[in-house]
């Protein structure tokens, strides 16, 4: 048995039109992997930043899995919201990315997007906020039914992953 | 002494806490210790400590602690890698001492140097009434265990204001994690993250 150690944090995010955000994370592997300890899902602290743009999260990750094969290798799944001073969250980005596969550090960052709607739903975002969301999540890393959706662009998530690797050249895997 | 087949890895840091970066404050002093999970544990140096009060210079705007960090950790599991726990404190208008900001990461395992910009958040409430009162009376929200930083859960209901980094600098070096199989990647020359 093969197995992958991720440890790393969620640094932060930037690129979003109000500061004050949080992130929710989830990691998605195949029926091959088997998490052995660590938490594979969360959510970071709230941060609005003093100065500057950058919303600092600093999330610990420290995964170890066990694995017999190499398809549906990790994959995090991000969600950055945003919370306004009367504590309502409203959604500002879906977002994916594989853990890497090579061994070693990795500084990662993974662009956002969200769901746009109708003109009128815009013109509501604006004033009141709020706005469509996924009603399936799933959409966010498979790229089956994503044809019908239409969305705009929001900021990116910066993550420094680091990959450690086991047995994985006694199987004959190279990366 | 199994030295085919070691069941036990160990982990050098040399390094040291270089300095800070925090443009609103100044005579900051730094505590600093390590988080790690159950399979591990440091066989030489100090767990934890403090350092010394400094002020900025005039010309650079800096803060510089220049302070030593030398430990050895061992372990049979990667699970639980030793992470760095930095909280920073220093007076406030009326003279107390108040947090700065706290700020985690995880201590290399690439071989080699790395540099580490830690940024640094404080806890922050949420009501007004109750930010004005922590300002006059020199009380605010701190952690009541720093080593919260490095965990993941309960940071849920956190609000946290960042502000101010730490820069940190690590030489690594480790023993037998090859011979127990474990692949870390290419040795590291130098990393300098941004800000």
């Amino acid at each position: 048995m093969a197995e992958l150690h991720i440890i790393g944090q969620i640094i932060g995010a930037s690129g979003f039109p109000q500061k004050s955000l949080f992130c929710k994370w989830e990691v998605h592997t195949g029926g091959a992997w088997r998490l052995l300890s660590g938490l594979k899902e969360g959510q970071t602290q709230v941060d609005s930043p003093h100065s500057g743009e950058m919303a600092y999260w600093s999330h610990p990750i420290d995964l170890h899995y066990a694995t017999k094969g190499l398809q549906g290798w990790p994959k995090l799944h991000l969600q950055v919201w945003h919370q306004d001073s009367f504590g309502r969250y409203q959604l500002y980005g879906y977002g994916y990315c594989h853990v890497p596969s090579s061994p070693g550090h990795h500084r990662i960052s993974c662009v956002t997007w969200r769901p746009l709607g109708s003109w009128q739903e815009q013109l509501a975002r604006i004033f009141v906020g709020g706005g469509p969301q996924l009603r399936n999540p799933d959409l966010i890393y498979s790229g089956a039914d994503r044809y019908r959706l239409h969305t705009e662009a929001m900021g990116t998530v910066n993550l420094e992953l680091g990959v450690i690797i086991r047995h994985f050249d006694k199987h004959g895997v190279e990366s | 002494m199994a030295t085919n087949n070691p069941s036990v890895f160990l982990l050098t840091v040399n390094g040291q806490i270089e300095g800070a970066n925090f443009p609103e404050h100044d005579n900051l002093y730094c505590k600093y210790c390590y988080v790690y999970g159950h399979d591990w544990a440091p066989t030489t140096g100090l767990e934890e400590g403090i350092t010394q009060i400094t002020c900025k210079n005039s010309q650079t705007q800096r803060l510089v602690w220049n302070f030593p960090l030398e430990t050895t950790f061992k372990s049979t599991n990667p699970f639980g890698w030793p992470q760095l726990v930095v909280s920073v404190y220093g007076p406030d208008v009326f003279g107390n001492d108040v947090v700065r900001g706290y700020g985690a990461t995880h201590i290399p395992f690439t071989p080699g140097q790395h540099k580490r910009s830690i940024p640094m958040f404080v806890p922050e409430p949420t009501w007004r009434l109750q930010k004005f009162t922590g300002w006059l009376l020199g009380r605010r929200p701190e952690y009541t265990d720093p080593k919260v930083v490095a965990q993941g859960e309960g940071r849920e209901v956190t609000r946290v204001c960042s502000q101010g980094s730490v820069t940190v600098s690590f030489h690594i070096m480790s023993k037998d994690m090859k011979k127990m199989g474990y692949d870390v990647g290419p040795s590291h020359v130098h990393s300098a993250t941004p800000d």
